[in-house]
């Protein structure tokens, strides 16, 4: 074990010379949306890919289509995002080979949690919401925090704009704390669940500098995923 | 020579590995360890994670890099003459964030066995399933199920593996077995402790002394389980960082029973009302 | 010559990409050192830049994509090797621009020219395309960032892909990479960038014509306001040349057509 370093040989230190300390993490920006309905599931993510203040891409997709009922929407560090991506996907593959099915939107869930878990010490700086069809047919959302606690709600927010996003959530999508009576409540279709989401991102795209650009939205349904692009703000 | 190495032909070894072992495999494994063995999570490339992980966040008001845990907070739980309470609130703080308002505090291991959980949230989960599936192994291995004071060892033990390294978890175990109602505190310095009443939690101060002005053995079971929701409805009133929903579970010998889940905020009115009924 | 302070140093506080301006006492993030010096086990990490090269710029057009850096690589502020080409063919398919570290950069070629003669080897006629190269970039850049032994680069790979398409893409120090029709790193993230997303057509891709004049744009301004680069510069060339093969040069060095005359204009410094 050795402990010299440059520093023990003065003569040698070039002044100037850029001594970037090095983080392992960066904030890349970007938001997700998730809500879950009676046999359809939503999910929409922005598109800028930043950090500090440049925007090194205005066309990033966030969402990954893992099976033909499930997506994850993935923000955060993208270097963690990518990694973590790709392992679900060849873990999900290694499914298929030795099971010959393809994985539920439920289980798919629990392995991501247990993967993020397994770097419990040096997490993956990511927020993560999957959106899918589970087994009986029901639309569902999962959402993460960075260690993998998985939580199965109704419609979720996460990213940048997250808590920006969740109260509107709250109350458009769970009509919390409206007193409606039950017969007042309106359902929840694709129409008003696509309709929300979006409106939420442009919200948020003004108020939020991380997310912006364009907004990708996936409806996914037992018979499959339609994908729309809506325009936000490119400021 | 160069080229044999280039193309990778060897002829030392004539038995090759297969490919399933190939060295791609092995790396892949190593990305998620902990699927072959719960125990195995990768190591960090960092030694000591606690103050690490605090250094490389240290800048966050700058770099906007915080992880924020979603963190659990007022859970109680008390023995009394009809088995066991344990009572929980449901909201997930994430540093001032509420990150959630409806999570699942109490962990259904089996029918005879549950977890709260306080601290880390993805910590108490995944542990209590890795717990889950030692009693069910025990009960396979002795055809007998788990006693709770077994299956807290197993949870303080593995408390203990990873002491030091930041895990955050503040757990009872409640469960029914052949000695009767038992309820184990059991948190991630690796302490154990059996008891007949606990809080754990921010919360937990507010909670006890409701708990403890309201205590008896011989409580009825309605009586007890009203205790123990209005332990954790007065310790959402003045905690902060506990709220939502509240749930109340009932261990008896036939196993475990949900008594309630209701929002606070309509016991807050049901409370106030029965107050000003008096 | 550089002992023990007393000299001033050449290059203090300057800007360095991606930062406008150090100001006095103000360490970056200087927490994260300590957090290597805790590991003991191992000391063999380099945790500075030495000999960096500047920015490099990526642009696609219709028919390919074009990659362009000057051919400085400095030692401080100083200007220490003036002629070093930046942009290096892969193979037909594929060219990449390397900035940051050049001694990371000079490794990780070593790495990929090796395994450039692998797939050689095979003689199965399919070479590499850029994106299997992005991503293995990526893999290699995640790994060391994860071991906290990153390799101070920072990329742009460019080529044509299989289905005869233009690709062109970023990998940065910890592997976070995308892809896009204009990629840059350095200081021509901040000049160059804004340059050639004001001149692009909403409709249609550029065409070489208007990718090499922008391409000649940039490195005039870059030359004007980067201080860590020369005025001279070699373009990488990567198009498809028929429906079965493409073809990749790397082009130049060609030189900044400075006028200084507008120099007695600037007023204020």
């Amino acid at each position: 074990m050795s402990f010299l370093s440059i520093d023990h040989f003065s003569d040698y230190k070039v002044h100037g010379a850029q001594r970037p300390d090095f983080s392992p993490y960066e904030s890349n920006g970007g938001s997700i949306v998730a809500i879950a309905g009676d046999d359809f599931a939503v999910i929409a993510a922005d598109t800028r890919l930043s950090s500090g203040y440049s925007i090194h891409s205005r066309t990033q997709t966030k969402l990954f289509q893992l099976s033909p009922l499930t997506v994850l929407g993935s923000t955060g560090c993208w270097c963690d995002t990518l990694s973590l991506t790709s392992l679900m996907r060849v873990r999900m593959q290694m499914y298929e080979h030795t099971h010959l099915r393809t994985m539920t939107t439920d289980a798919v869930a629990q392995m991501l949690s247990i993967t993020m878990y397994n770097r419990r010490f040096f997490p993956y700086y990511v927020s993560n919401i999957l959106a899918g069809i589970d087994k009986n047919g029901k639309g569902v959302v999962f959402s993460y925090d960075p260690i993998g606690h998985c939580e199965n709600a109704k419609c979720r927010a996460g990213g940048t704009a997250g808590p920006l996003l969740q109260p509107v959530l709250d109350n458009q999508i769970q009509l919390k704390n409206m007193n409606l009576d039950e017969k007042d409540k309106p359902i929840l279709t694709k129409e008003r669940a696509v309709s929300v989401a979006s409106d939420t991102f442009i919200s948020a795209a003004e108020r939020d500098i991380y997310t912006g650009d364009f907004v990708e939205i996936k409806i996914i349904t037992k018979d499959g995923i339609e994908s729309m692009t809506i325009n936000l703000r490119k400021d | 020579m160069a080229l044999a190495e280039i193309c990778k032909i060897s002829n030392a070894s004539y038995m090759r590995p297969t490919a399933w072992a190939t060295d791609d495999v092995n790396e892949l494994k190593s990305y998620a360890s902990n699927f072959e063995n719960p125990y195995t999570l990768a190591a960090p490339p960092f030694a000591n994670p606690v103050e690490n992980l605090n250094k490389i966040q240290a800048n966050a008001d700058k770099t906007g890099i915080k992880i924020e845990f979603d963190h659990g907070t007022t859970t109680l739980g008390f023995k009394f003459k009809g088995g066991v309470i344990l009572a929980v609130d449901s909201r997930a703080t994430g540093g001032q964030y509420i990150g959630s308002q409806s999570m699942k505090k109490i962990v259904e291991i089996n029918d005879f066995l549950l977890g709260t959980l306080a601290g880390g949230a993805a910590d108490c989960v995944y542990w209590d399933r890795v717990l889950s599936k030692e009693c069910r192994l025990h009960e396979l291995r002795n055809k007998e199920r788990i006693s709770v004071a077994a299956a807290s060892k197993i949870m303080a033990n593995i408390a203990h593996e990873y002491k030091g390294m930041g895990l955050s978890m503040g757990m009872m175990l409640a469960g029914y077995d052949k000695r009767g109602p038992g309820l184990y505190y059991v948190d991630s310095e690796g302490s154990r402790t059996a008891g007949n009443l606990f809080s754990v939690g921010s919360g937990s101060i507010f909670a006890y002394g409701v708990l403890d002005s309201g205590y008896d053995y011989n409580l009825e079971d309605e009586a007890a389980q009203e205790l123990g929701r209005r332990a954790i409805y007065h310790a959402t009133h003045r905690d902060a960082y506990s709220g939502g929903i509240i749930r109340v579970y009932h261990m008896t010998k036939n196993g475990f029973k949900v008594i309630s889940n209701e929002d606070c905020e309509m016991l807050h009115y049901k409370y106030q009302a029965e107050k000003a009924a008096q | 010559m550089f002992n023990n302070g007393i000299v001033q140093p050449l290059w203090y506080n300057g800007p360095s990409p991606g930062q406008f301006y150090n100001f006095p006492g103000y360490a970056n993030n200087g927490n994260m050192k300590q957090c290597h010096e805790t590991n003991n086990s191992d000391s063999t990490r380099s945790t500075a830049m030495i000999t960096t090269g500047s920015s490099v710029l990526g642009i696609k057009f219709d028919q390919g994509v074009l990659i362009a850096a000057d051919t400085l690589v400095s030692y401080g502020s100083l200007s220490r090797f003036q002629n070093i080409d930046r942009i290096f063919k892969i193979n037909d398919n594929i060219i990449m621009g390397g900035g940051g570290d050049f001694a990371d950069i000079q490794s990780i070629m070593r790495s990929i020219d090796q395994k450039m003669i692998e797939d050689q080897c095979y003689a199965d006629n399919i070479a590499m395309r850029p994106k299997a190269l992005a991503t293995w970039m990526t893999r290699v850049l995640y790994n060391r960032r994860s071991r906290m032994n990153p390799l101070f680069i920072d990329v742009v790979i460019g080529g044509i892909d299989e289905n005869n398409e233009p690709y062109l893409a970023n990998v940065d120090l910890r592997g976070r990479a995308f892809s896009d029709y204009v990629v840059s790193t350095g200081f021509a993230r901040h000049l160059a960038l804004p340059l050639v997303r004001e001149k692009k057509p909403a409709d249609r891709d550029f065409t070489l014509e208007e990718a090499s004049e922008l391409i000649r744009q940039c490195m005039e301004v870059l030359y004007y306001r980067d201080t860590k680069n020369s005025s001279q510069y070699t373009v990488g060339v990567c198009k498809v040349k028929d429906s079965t093969s493409n073809q990749c040069d790397v082009e130049g060095p060609f030189q900044v057509d400075e006028k200084w005359s507008f120099a007695k204009m600037v007023k204020g410094y």
